[in-house]
């Protein structure tokens, strides 16, 4: 595909065991996207994930960078990992300094910019992922969730284009996801494009632009969340579940009159306000129904 | 260990340049060495209390845990420094008077010592100690040795804590021979284990451009030269006052 930053080409994967990892697989990042790669664990997705900025090197195919095939000498790699940050899943694989401060200061040094830019660079991607607080701390005394952002930050300060992050919300409790995604679109919308893996098929399809469904080594189906994830047959053959919001949405009896289908709702939010304005339209006996939720909306609906 | 290394991150001189603690430790240190302990021994002692309590805000209770074990030692070690054993005519052994005041002597030195030490451990975390190391001309690899060692410290004592726990709750610890294998179990697994996250750091670690040294920013701690000539003038009012009570002043 053109215009893709990252694109794979008949991957394949073969660890040292004799164990098959990926086959063939196909994958495409276009810029500017946040790309989900969903799969049951054990799938093969943290594989994939080592490929994309040069850790492994494919037994066969290639890993195309802006459309040429990737090098592997030691500068190229360089290069390469200068713009695909990789985040692994475990933070304490990642964290080695003492301190949060120079733990991030590690990646913007090694490009070789200097200890005052390198300062500038680590408040900035402590501010992103909003730890600023946390400069000082000694590493170790972090709670997971703390770390995990640590870990980010410390591949953010070296700017990369596209960043990959292995099961971001792995381990982490509501409020830390919330929190995390917050920062992660804050960094979408100012260009960083993002590729995550995933067995959660809610947060794929809350969250992501495009989903390339993952399964036994290969990528099954790559394409629009809601196509993909509306594609029931697919989804079984990866061993996943189609999403509750989806689910509930085409469950639920055609809309009289209009009868448009309108656009599913992709958020807990959004899905409340679509039940709402479905049931408080269609006739009395359901405006009861809503009176509870929200009397005020339901009341107004229903004058219209 | 946690307690210390606790006390190190919060306490609040934790943000001070490192020297300015040095100096008054390394200071008492050398006074403690040089002087008769007996008067100066009591004058560090309570030198570094106060600059470990008052000054940084580390509990007393915390100073003294830490003072305890070397203490301990060193008082099972007195009285031998205090008996005399002669073999001229079949075996004696008794107390002389100046036996008694050597194993005095030597134990409050070695404790006010043990102070000195106390109160840099308590008040500064290992990393603050890399620049001087660094300028003392001790190779990089061996510091970054040092600072990886001190972070996976932790990594794996969590882990061995819940290891533990883990073979504990299977009742892995009922029995002594249980425990035994138990033990050996754990320990296995954490090598392994360790193996593992060697492989992993080194991936992480690559991710992010290393090239075989583990350069990080330094702390920004400026030296404060008042704060400098304070810690000179502590150490030079206790050399002062030890001196003079060692010739029998007042």
């Amino acid at each position: 595909m053109t215009g893709s930053l990252l694109a794979a080409r008949g991957l394949e994967y073969t660890y040292s065991g004799g164990i098959v990892a990926l086959r063939d697989l196909d994958l495409s990042v276009g810029r500017g996207r946040k790309l989900a790669i969903l799969g049951p664990n054990g799938s093969g997705k943290t594989t994939l994930l080592l490929h994309l900025n040069g850790t492994l090197r494919p037994t066969r195919g290639e890993i195309l960078i802006d459309g040429r095939p990737a090098r592997y000498d030691r500068r190229a790699i360089n290069h390469w990992r200068r713009r695909v940050g990789l985040v692994l899943q475990e933070p304490d694989d990642q964290l080695f300094a003492a301190t949060v401060e120079q733990d991030v200061s590690f990646g913007p040094l090694n490009l070789g910019i200097s200890e005052s830019a390198t300062r500038e660079r680590v408040r900035e991607a402590l501010e992103a992922l909003r730890i600023s607080h946390l400069a000082g701390r000694a590493t170790h005394t972090l709670s997971f969730g703390q770390k995990k952002r640590v870990a980010i930050a410390g591949v953010l300060a070296m700017r990369p284009e596209l960043l990959v992050l292995d099961e971001p919300t792995a381990g982490l409790d509501p409020h830390g996801v919330t929190h995390l995604l917050g920062a992660l679109q804050q960094l979408h919308e100012a260009g960083t494009t993002l590729v995550f893996s995933t067995h959660d098929v809610e947060l794929a399809y809350a969250w992501a632009d495009e989903v390339a469904l993952f399964h036994d080594g290969a990528v099954l189906v790559q394409g629009e969340t809601t196509a993909v994830l509306g594609d029931g047959e697919a989804l079984r053959r990866a061993r996943l579940r189609p999403p509750l919001l989806l689910e509930v949405a085409q469950a639920l009896p055609e809309k009289d009159g209009d009868g448009a289908p309108g656009v599913p709702p992709r958020s807990r939010e959004a899905l409340l306000t679509w039940l709402r304005n479905r049931f408080c339209q269609s006739g009395a006996g359901s405006v009861n129904r809503c009176d509870e939720p929200a009397p005020g909306h339901c009341a107004r609906r229903a004058a219209d | 260990m946690r307690a210390i290394d606790h006390y190190a991150w919060t306490n609040r001189w934790r943000d001070r340049h490192p020297a300015e603690k040095l100096l008054p430790a390394g200071g008492l240190l050398v006074l403690t060495l040089l002087l008769p302990p007996l008067t100066t021994g009591p004058l560090v002692l309570v030198g570094t209390a106060l600059a470990t309590v008052g000054g940084a805000g580390v509990p007393l209770r915390a100073f003294l845990a830490m003072l305890a074990a070397p203490a301990a030692f060193l008082l099972a070690g007195a009285p031998f420094l205090a008996m005399s054993i002669s073999f001229a005519d079949g075996f004696d052994l008794h107390f002389p008077a100046e036996g008694a005041r050597l194993a005095l002597s030597t134990t409050v030195r070695a404790l006010a010592a043990v102070s000195c030490l106390t109160f840099l451990t308590l008040t500064t975390p290992l990393v603050d100690w890399v620049p001087l190391l660094r300028r003392a001309g001790i190779p990089a690899s061996v510091i970054e040795l040092i600072l990886l060692m001190y972070r996976l410290i932790f990594v794996f004592a969590e882990r061995a804590l819940t290891g533990r726990r883990a073979q504990a709750a299977r009742l892995g610890y009922a029995r002594f021979d249980r425990g035994v294998r138990s033990a050996g179990l754990l320990a296995g697994n954490l090598f392994q284990r360790a193996l593992a996250q060697a492989r992993r750091l080194e991936i992480g670690l690559a991710a992010r451009g290393y090239t075989g040294e583990l350069r990080v920013l330094r702390p920004e701690q400026p030296l404060s030269w008042p704060r400098l000539a304070a810690g000179a003038a502590l150490v030079g009012l206790i050399g002062l006052l030890g001196g003079l009570l060692a010739r029998g002043w007042p």
